[in-house]
């Protein structure tokens, strides 16, 4: 027998033991892993995962950074154009921490949303007038306006929503999915993230690697940055005066001599470097061909809005990210930066609507129209909302809104998603919530269910605990948004 | 054999377990058992306790719990509650109950079974207990203790060492595991001709003695000490930390016995009449995130710091999880919460707050310290550098600055050539804080603002839709009311009543856009201002750094403007909008009063040069007096790219001189006038204290003080802590020591689990050897060179690595070190040993952080940039020898670690990391092939070797392959090769433009004596080399 196929296997086991027993099917090796297994799905161990039918095959979360308000653009209501002016009753407002920038404030006047809205869809869910390619869409999504998170700061905030925890060091949801479900092209990452600047607000709110970091996870699970212009994933292209032929010839020497050394000393992991080489390879092909937006038609630059001919645009990501969810990319992440209206709401906000809106929307549709909405979940949201009270003078121009962690809206569509819904309510000032309180474990456990994933099982021992991403307090499926 | 019995083989010896004949270990068979299935509700954390059952326990064990009934009737299993509830079918009754999604193996249930029949013995967590020094077994073929308990194992397992490795091979692991590079070619020689007895232990010592050394080991010590060179959380500016790295590295160079390195790191401010240096080393506990995000909480926020300082201790020096236990008991271990806060209350006093560190300013409390690494005779050699280098600057270029002054006059001959100066209609100017009403756009579209700021302006403005083509931009600044005339709000000294403008970022949209497109930012092609103050020219607007910058004449009398010129004119139909960001972060109220954006059509009226230099220009050279010429000459020595190597590396050591002779700043523990009360903290939360505790240790460990009543006068304190960790009865803090030794050496802990020697940890693979070499440890005064003379003199370490398939299915992860260890090389090791083998290697030893190639500016991309004082915000790539510094020195910036070392596995430092799991990836082979820092390796190898006599090619192929590998190429390797270099040879004489191309990769020269194809194609030849799987790996 060849000793290497021994080699694999054994290389493989201890990769199940050292690394987990999902990163068998992650991005690492697939077709090794699959050799492994006899050609066979590793049924023991996937199953302990997944242990539901899988309505979504991937992911793509348009994450909105900085925290869009709730109050503006999904969560209005008729009565706050009577309140608006008055002071926010210290009942409502109750025991509520307020970050330090407003907790001096002598008074917390309501502020009535900056826009009209509508009653749009079957729900007849209120949807800003700020977003009025939402509001076409609102028959494909269910908008949930009864999110909320203990963190007031973007830091911890953003943490807690993209990691599961306001701790640092913890794995991102996308790298629990690699994890857990590993990739459907081994050409591409299984976790790809694309940023966008806001036009509303200079600069934005910061973000951080962190929050598609793999944390405790085996680096590999980590999302990879896709980039605007020339070299979009780091390193990509060859260097200069070296041509993909002459890369080629190379890869081929590279592979003679490792496998003369693989077999001397008997070495698994050097056929699994040979591996990644030649998968290096492929993605230089891959990536360019991905980011190559040419062979788009009109039509579709037309859905998406002008912006999306503008590399690095959050329109440009949104296409990007169907021609991600198009070659089976498991896990795609955009963010948005620039909603976080401390100042100047009425002149910052309709920007990162402008920014988002239309995108947003054409993403859906032209999921829709490809066929690939029906297995691609789509999460649309921020990491809180914002305060019903000015954060500034009552109407100065100046004026904003503070965070507000007590509920928030977001929207998910596509696999298994209940179109056209509305789930959960808030009271008068939208600023506690009155049915159907969803903690945003309960978003994360949602997600992972959507992809046949048990937000119980999919664990990693680390530091001596099975480590989850909805952590240790008890989360549940968000019910009601699905079918 | 066949695949499945190949499977089947490894498998079941995956683990090291009970034999059938022998009694199982309660320990090594049960509890992981328990811990893994039954403690999360049957353990230690009382408040988790169900039905009244504990299994942690035996007494409770065998009392049973609600139910009445004995879980666990020793001898009896058929009896046990346990084994029924664990076998039942029933749902409702079977333990682990199903919503625990938790269960027990076949095999699991075989052995809590049969343990419960062999008596049910209990024992104490074996790592609590004091390590003991067993007898060392008598074994044919070992003497040494290390040996010895190995070969124990190896035979009761029908197994035995592997050969010795062959020399090439033991020294590069002996070079690659001492100093983190590969061996010399020279050092290869010494040792392979050495035929005295004692050639292992001489290459060894050299090793050892080393200031390599020291770098090597501090690098593994940085990600458990979560050493960053930024505060991390969401700002992430920087800090200054670099002294505390420079301890670091001294403690190993110097063999610092462990129980010192330790002590220094704890509680060294606390040594009565400690050193300076002992002070640096408390930095240890400072190293942790620190954030300065507005609104946040500062009572939260230190909460956060004193956790981290708990969890990192805990996890670093005692292998234990406490801080599981900072929101409720711990669930597998002895620990409780309140014994969680005893803990943290030692790290709790220090008068540190909750939001700090912004501006690049450390947060206190904060030491000025003398480097350790400070060294008087390199100081002496710098200097002389220095002496030469300045006069190579001063050394005149004739031919290039004549081509310089031709090409400038004719320049300035076109200066204003159809200018024009066109109004922008404004339509938003804004900033990122403070009231939006400070900023008042004038009916004239003048922009006035009311007082000093430190942020960012950024003017949006709509393009005239007819007129001529605009090129470029002019801001013009002017005085104030407010500013009683002057330009600016200033106050920084020779910036009075002036402002500092320290970038300028523009783009267009196709709508109004109030932020800049990063990713299409306008090129600019020329620069001219007005006027200059000294020392604050206006190319330096081109740099991102926020604190190097432009300022007009301070005091200068009317208006002053900069001009930009674009590399292209404006398309003002596809994006009739423009924005502009301009940036005042230099503080002291360096911004201005007023100013206007204009465009400009033509060719800019103002020359790019200083008005006195113009003037030079503009006089005939033999016009010119001597101090003219001369004034020229400098200034065109200060920005000729013919001079720029020279003028980086004066830079860099002016800086090198500053390291080595003056203080600077880290963030150290420091007692503060009133300590913090710690309270228990119900579920962890900053906000809901509940009884005030004093510092202590966890019961389950000795006592703090041999001498009871110790701190009944004064509360116990870090030093305390200290000496209690290095007493001769804390079980963990040698074994944690030993057991991580044995790691980097061994690339797998003798448990492990290295952080977590806890009940969830691993059981040992040699307990009696951990516990041996523990002992010994204490024993001999801590000393770690001891120890790893120890270690790498030992047969075990010195086995080939050879791998056959009956090895590897009898050991697959080489658990019983039948065999030498093979691990890919670390992050830092691969990148250090590319920069070592081409020559750029610059070994200084410690100093301020660098910052080498990285892609693009992806700092820019996510920071905060424009709105906070904070620095670190963009990436400015350094020059010159600090490209080529070893990868523990690069900038590590948190939020976006260095990006050719994280995609080798290397953390981000945001908490405490030990070990790290080595990947294999696309993107590595990517770094290795196509990072410039590589490249520029690889080209600066093929010169090296090109330079290198050689009686023939295939001599030179030999000696580039075994520089690169430390052996011999065998025949057919050396064939492979040869095909390559025709190949590349051929193909780059028919392409010289690749050649050059590829030739100009990086910032070290190449040697146009040689042809160019001839150095391209050695260049892929080395790429290869250093692609090798075998050269990414140690063996």
């Amino acid at each position: 027998m060849n000793p290497f196929t021994f080699s694999r296997r054994a290389f493989l086991g201890r990769a199940a033991n050292g690394l987990g027993h999902a990163a068998l099917s992650s991005m690492l090796l697939p077709s090794l892993a699959k050799l492994a297994r006899g050609g066979q799905p590793d049924e023991m161990n996937m199953a302990a995962f997944r242990t539901i039918a899988p309505k979504a095959k991937r992911v793509i979360y348009l994450f909105q950074s900085g925290g869009p308000s709730h109050v503006d653009l999904f969560d209005g209501k008729d009565v706050l154009k009577k309140l608006h002016g008055s002071d926010l009753p210290a009942s409502v407002r109750g025991d509520q921490r307020v970050t330090g920038m407003t907790s001096g404030q002598a008074s917390f006047p309501v502020v009535q949303p900056i826009a009209p809205g509508k009653l749009c869809g079957p729900s007849g869910a209120w949807i800003s007038d700020l977003l009025p390619y939402t509001q076409k869409i609102a028959g494909e999504i269910c908008i949930i306006r009864s999110m909320h998170t203990e963190a007031i700061n973007h830091d911890p905030a953003i943490t807690l929503i993209n990691t599961g925890s306001m701790q640092l060091g913890n794995a991102s949801a996308g790298a629990w999915v690699s994890y857990g479900l590993g990739t459907d092209n081994s050409n591409l990452p299984a976790y790809m993230v694309l940023i966008s600047q806001g036009t509303g607000k200079n600069p934005d709110q910061p973000i951080f690697s962190r929050l598609w970091g793999s944390g405790f996870l085996p680096s590999q699970h980590q999302g990879v940055i896709l980039r605007a212009g020339a070299d979009p994933v780091l390193y990509l292209e060859n260097p200069n005066g070296v041509s993909r032929e002459q890369r080629r010839s190379q890869l081929d020497d590279l592979e003679k001599l490792n496998h003369h050394f693989a077999q001397e000393v008997g070495d698994p992991e050097t056929l699994a470097r040979i591996h990644a080489y030649e998968m290096a390879f492929r993605m230089q092909a891959s990536v360019p061909e991905l980011t190559d937006l040419s062979g788009e038609s009109q039509s579709t630059f037309e859905l998406y809005g002008p912006e999306s001919r503008k590399p690095g645009t959050y329109a440009a990501n949104c296409l990007l990210a169907r021609r991600l969810a198009e070659r089976g990319v498991r896990f795609v992440q955009l963010f948005h930066r620039g909603w976080d209206q401390h100042i100047a709401i009425t002149r910052q906000l309709p920007n990162q609507c402008r920014d988002t809106d239309q995108a947003s929307a054409a993403l859906i549709l032209d999921l829709k129209q490809r066929g690939l909405l029906e297995d691609t979940l789509v999460i649309w949201g921020g990491e809180f909302g914002r305060t019903i009270f000015s954060q500034g003078k009552l109407d100065a121009p100046g004026a904003g809104r503070d965070h507000h962690g007590r509920c928030f809206s977001i929207w998910m569509a596509g696999a298994g998603v209940k179109a056209g819904a509305v789930v959960g309510e808030t009271d008068d000032f939208c600023w506690n919530i009155t049915q159907d309180p969803h903690h945003i474990r309960d978003l994360n456990a949602t997600l992972l269910h959507q992809l046949g994933l048990d937000h119980h099982r999919l664990t990693y021992p680390y530091r001596g605990l099975d480590q989850k991403l909805t952590g240790v307090e008890p989360a549940k499926i968000i019910a009601k948004a699905l079918a | 054999m066949t695949l499945r019995l190949a499977l089947t083989l490894s498998l079941s010896f995956a683990t090291h377990s009970a034999h059938a004949a022998e009694p199982l270990s309660f320990n090594r068979d049960i509890r992981p058992i328990f811990s893994k299935t039954c403690f999360s509700c049957h353990g230690p954390d009382a408040a988790a306790v169900k039905g009244g059952l504990r299994l942690d326990i035996r007494e409770m064990a065998l009392k049973g719990g609600e139910s009445g009934q004995a879980a666990i009737v020793p001898g009896e299993p058929s009896k046990s509650l346990m084994v029924s509830r664990m076998q039942s079918k029933d749902p409702d009754d079977v333990m682990p109950p199903p919503e625990a999604h938790l269960n027990f193996t076949p095999r699991d249930a075989e052995l809590l079974t049969r343990w419960i029949a062999e008596g049910a013995k209990y024992e104490g967590h074996w790592s609590f207990a004091p390590p003991l020094k067993s007898p060392i077994p008598k074994m044919a073929d070992a003497t040494g203790a290390i040996d010895a308990f190995v070969a124990a194992r190896l035979k009761s397992e029908g197994m035995k060492f592997s050969p010795e490795a062959d020399r090439h091979t033991l020294i590069r692991r002996v070079a690659f595991d001492l100093s983190g590079l590969p061996p010399s070619p020279e050092e290869v020689q010494t040792f392979l001709s050495d035929t005295s007895p004692q050639a292992y232990q001489s290459m060894v010592e050299r090793y050892l003695a080393s200031p390599r050394f020291g770098e090597h080991f501090a690098s593994t010590w940085l990600d458990a000490a979560r050493y960053a060179d930024t505060n991390g959380y969401s700002i992430d500016g920087g800090r200054q930390q670099w002294i505390w790295r420079d301890w670091v590295i001294h403690s190993f160079n110097s063999n610092q016995p462990y129980d010192q390195f330790l002590t220094d790191q704890i509680a060294g401010d606390l040594i009565p009449g400690a050193s300076e240096q002992q002070v640096v080393a408390t930095g240890f506990s400072r190293n942790h995130a620190i954030t300065h995000e507005g609104g946040t909480i500062p009572e939260e926020n230190l909460v956060n710091y004193c956790a981290d300082r708990v969890k990192t201790t805990s996890e670093t020096f005692l292998g234990l999880t406490l801080a599981c236990a900072q929101c409720h008991d711990h669930k597998y271990d002895p620990l409780s919460q309140r014994e969680y806060y005893q803990f943290y209350a030692f790290f709790n006093t220090l008068g540190d707050a909750g939001l700090a560190g912004d501006r690049g300013i450390n947060a206190a409390p904060t030491l000025h310290a003398a480097s350790a690494l400070a060294n008087p005779e390199e100081e002496k050699q710098v200097r002389a550098d220095l002496a030469k280098l300045r006069k190579s600057l001063a050394t005149a270029i004739p031919a290039a600055q004549d081509a310089w002054e031709t090409a400038q006059r004719e320049r300035l001959a076109k200066r204003g050539k159809n200018f024009s100066q066109i109004p922008l209609k404004v339509i938003s100017a804004t900033a990122p804080n403070g009231s939006p009403e400070r900023i008042k756009i004038q009916a004239d579209n003048r922009i006035e603002i009311a007082g000093g700021d430190f942020s960012a302006y950024n003017i949006l403005t709509r393009l005239p839709e007819e007129g001529p083509p605009i090129s470029g931009i002019r801001i013009v600044f002017s005085g104030t009311e407010a500013s009683k005339g002057k330009l600016g709000f200033g106050s920084a000294k020779g910036l009075e009543g002036n402002f500092h403008l320290g970038s300028l970022t523009s783009s267009v949209s196709s709508f109004p856009a109030t932020n800049i497109d990063l990713n299409a930012i306008l090129p600019i092609s020329q620069l001219s201002a007005s006027s200059t103050q000294e020392g604050f020219d206006i190319h330096n607007i081109l740099h991102s750094d926020p604190l190097v910058g432009w300022a007009p004449a301070t005091g200068s009398k009317g208006p002053q403007h900069l001009t930009a010129t674009f590399t292209h004119e404006l398309d003002r139909q596809t994006n009739p909008f423009l924005t502009v960001e301009i940036l005042f972060n230099y503080g002291s109220n360096c911004s201005p009063a007023s100013f206007q954006v204009f465009g400009i059509s033509g060719s800019d009226d103002n020359s790019p040069h200083p008005q006195a230099i113009t003037e030079i220009l503009l006089t005939e050279s033999t016009a010119r007096s001597q101090e003219q010429t001369s004034q020229l000459r400098d200034y065109f020595h200060g920005i000729a790219p013919e001079k720029s190597t020279v003028r980086h590396q004066i830079k860099n050591l002016e800086e090198r001189v500053s390291m080595l002779t003056e203080k600077h700043s880290l963030l150290v523990m420091d007692t503060a006038k009133q300590p913090r009360k710690t309270h228990i903290l119900d579920r962890g939360v900053y906000s809901s204290p509940l009884e005030e505790v004093s510092p202590g240790t966890p019961a389950v460990l000795p006592p703090l003080s041999l001498e009871p009543d110790s701190f009944r006068e004064r509360p116990a304190n870090r030093l305390d802590l200290a000496r209690w960790m290095t007493r001769a009865d804390n079980p963990l803090t040698s074994r944690v020591a030993v057991n991580r030794l044995w790691e980097h050496f061994f690339g797998r802990a003798i448990s492990a689990s290295s952080a977590d020697l806890g009940s969830q940890g691993q059981w040992p693979s040699h307990p009696e050897l951990l516990d041996w070499l523990a002992v010994d440890f204490r024993e001999n005064a801590w000393d770690r060179k001891r120890l790893i003379r120890l270690i790498l003199h030992s047969k075990t370490y010195r086995q080939s690595s050879k791998t056959t398939p009956a090895l590897l299915a009898q050991d697959p992860g080489n658990e019983r070190l039948g065999r030498g260890p093979r691990f890919r090389l670390s992050a830092e090791q691969i990148r250090d040993q590319a920069l070592a083998v081409s020559g750029l290697l610059v070994e200084r030893l410690g100093g301020p952080s660098v910052r080498p190639y990285q892609p693009g500016d992806l700092w820019r991309q996510v920071s905060h940039y424009g709105s906070s004082p904070a620095t670190s915000q963009t990436f400015v790539q350094d020059h010159g020898e600090k490209l080529y510094r070893r990868s523990l020195y690069t900038y590590w910036k948190r939020t976006l670690p260095p990006t050719n070392l994280s995609v080798f596995d290397a953390p981000n430092r945001e908490i405490c990391s030990i070990g790290r799991l080595p990947t294999n990836t696309p993107l590595q082979a990517l770094v290795t092939l196509n990072d410039p820092q590589f490249v520029e390796a690889a080209r600066a190898f093929a010169l090296r070797i090109l330079k290198t006599p050689s009686p023939d090619e295939s001599s030179r192929l030999a000696a580039a392959f075994s520089h690169i590998t430390s052996r011999p190429a065998s025949h057919a390797e050396l064939k492979i090769l040869t095909q390559a270099l025709t190949r590349e040879r051929s193909h780059f004489a028919n392409h010289p433009q690749a050649a050059r191309d590829l030739l100009a990769i990086g910032e070290a020269s190449s040697d146009d004596n040689i042809p160019h194809a001839e150095q391209a194609a050695w260049t892929q030849l080395a790429a290869t080399l250093l692609n090798l799987s075998e050269v990414i790996t140690r063996q």
